[in-house]
């Protein structure tokens, strides 16, 4: 047991996973305290908020409703709109965060993963080909697209019903969705062969904060002297981004989880890094 | 500037947990509705609170201090039971509270209601009734249109017709109306269900999800709009509504749009 706590404080980058264990456990207990609350059992002091009116994506999908009348579609609160504004803000910052550090189905996706990995090995995150694979990274913008439209025009949450995310977290009531449930089957199935699959393809607010990559003012720099080429930054890239091709990453995909840096798997000192400023 | 997991880690924290916190001291974190309407935004009017944007998880306490409309008022128009304080009651549990009139007593009621009260301009989406009484407080109000008395006219709910079926949470008191109806009367309203005859196709209080099957429209199609698995066909579709919080009118509103368009193929 202690062995294997100092072999995960071994790791370089071992903060990422505890922050995300704490965000997946936090909007767990936050969903099942929800249920418990409409039962009049509620946990006191832990919030009994819908994972609707916690959802950051609520917002976006509000913005043509309260643009246009004033009002919050059905189900969405303030608490929403303020969360988007902050997921914006950290977007901004450092990139989409909010995808490689907190969001709990990014996190599933990873754990499941990690089997598809152990199963796999190095043919693990390749299966489908680059050209291929290219084409279908501009998919969620699609989804997005349909999500607001559907949205704007029906002034209700339709994506509540494919929603893995709100799937995963209200798998066991009855406000689940079934096409929700079937949606987060078919990712956590696809994550035996791809690392995260929906964040890929399909996740309409990975697709709004993925344009951050373009102007954020943290980003990830390689630099060209000292690089040894050897591919590790590549390789430990969950979004297969080939960031030894790149002087800074912007690709619309980087989820700035850092793996492909120096403080992770680059061997090379101040080779790549996350950095504000310069060029 | 370089920066490392570890203060990354950091900002986010304080970012997302600060963000929050400044928000809840600044009054500006909601997680429910705030039960305010939107206001209108342009014209004389512009300011005040607009009753179309009334929802059905306001009391009629909270319209009655928005709108600046006597509780008493609203009690008489809505036969709000005597016994138990109007103002607690949900506008969305109307739907059950007239679970057995053949016509439609619900928020949609309330919207009209209010505006027509305040002479405010209100275009009613759907078919929606109110009470003799309630028509009577509006007349006295002096506000009405030509237009809109002659609407008012043609959709009165009969107080006969009604026969309360109380919810649970609200009363175990017996409302005015149930004293008022005569067995006769009582007896006359039950068979009134038969304009949920295949022939009339009309969503109503008594349908059930069967009826709308029945009539064409597809089990997606109805799922879609209940934005839930179609539950025992058997199921009537406001008992449905009042279980699952949703709004019996605008349900029965997008399925009537569906039954009339399966009708029409």
């Amino acid at each position: 047991m202690l062995q294997s706590v100092k072999k995960y404080f071994r790791r370089k980058i071992w903060i990422r996973p505890l922050v995300q264990g704490f965000f997946l456990l936090f909007i767990a207990l936050i969903s099942v305290n929800h249920g418990l609350a409409e039962a009049g059992k509620g946990i006191p002091f832990l919030s009994s908020a819908s994972l609707h009116s916690l959802c950051p994506f609520g917002g976006v999908v509000t913005i043509y409703q309260y643009a246009t009348s004033g009002t919050f579609v059905k189900k969405i609160h303030e608490s929403a709109f303020i969360l988007m504004s902050i997921g914006f803000l950290l977007a901004i910052l450092f990139g989409p965060v909010f995808c490689g550090w907190v969001c709990p189905l990014g996190t599933v996706q990873e754990w499941f993963g990690n089997l598809g990995r152990k199963l796999f090995k190095r043919r693990y995150n390749h299966f489908i080909p680059e050209k291929i694979d290219r084409v279908l990274r501009y998919a969620r913008y699609l989804v997005l697209a349909w999500v607001v439209y559907m949205t704007a025009a029906s002034a209700t949450l339709v994506f509540a019903e494919f929603d893995p995310y709100f799937a995963l977290f209200n798998f066991w009531s009855d406000e689940v969705a079934i096409g929700g449930l079937i949606v987060l089957g078919l990712t956590l199935a696809a994550t035996l062969f791809v690392e995260r699959p929906w964040c890929k393809y399909a996740c309409p607010y990975g697709a709004v904060l993925g344009v951050s990559n373009l102007f954020r003012i943290f980003r990830i720099r390689r630099s060209t002297l000292g690089c040894k080429l050897d591919l590790a930054c590549n390789r430990a890239c969950p979004m297969n981004i080939p960031v030894s091709e790149l002087h800074i990453v912007r690709d619309h995909q980087c989820i700035s989880c850092l793996e492909c840096t120096t403080e992770a798997s680059c061997p090379a000192a101040g080779v790549v890094e996350f950095v504000a400023g310069g060029k | 500037m370089r920066l490392s997991s570890k203060p990354l880690a950091l900002s986010i924290f304080v970012i997302l947990f600060g963000g929050i916190i400044f928000t809840t001291w600044m009054g500006w974190w909601q997680t429910e509705t705030t039960r305010e309407p939107a206001k209108y935004n342009e014209g004389e009017l512009a300011g005040q609170y607009n009753p179309a944007d009334i929802r059905g998880s306001y009391t009629f306490g909270d319209v009655s201090s928005l709108f600046e409309i006597p509780i008493s008022d609203l009690q008489t128009a809505f036969h709000l039971p005597t016994g138990s304080d109007p103002a607690a009651v949900a506008l969305k549990d109307l739907e059950s509270l007239y679970a057995e009139l053949p016509v439609e007593i619900g928020t949609a009621s309330v919207r009209m209601f209010t505006a027509y009260y305040k002479g405010l301009p209100y275009e009613p989406s759907e078919e929606t009734y109110l009470f003799a009484e309630a028509a009577e407080i509006l007349k006295q109000q002096g506000h009405l249109t030509p237009e809109q008395t002659e609407y008012l006219e043609n959709h009165i709910a009969a107080v006969a017709e009604a026969q309360p079926v109380l919810p649970d949470p609200i009363l175990n008191t017996t409302p005015l109306v149930a004293q008022e109806a005569t067995p006769q009367a009582v007896q006359e309203s039950t068979p009134q269900a038969t304009e949920h005859s295949p022939e009339e196709r009309k969503v109503a209080g008594k349908t059930t999800l069967q009826d709308v099957l029945d009539w064409g429209v597809s089990k997606e199609t109805i799922e879609t709009i209940l934005g839930n698995p179609l539950p025992p066909a058997s199921t009537v579709i406001k008992d449905y509504c009042s279980q699952k919080g949703l709004t019996f009118s605008d349900i029965k509103t997008r399925l009537q749009e569906e039954v009339d368009k399966a009708a029409s193929n």
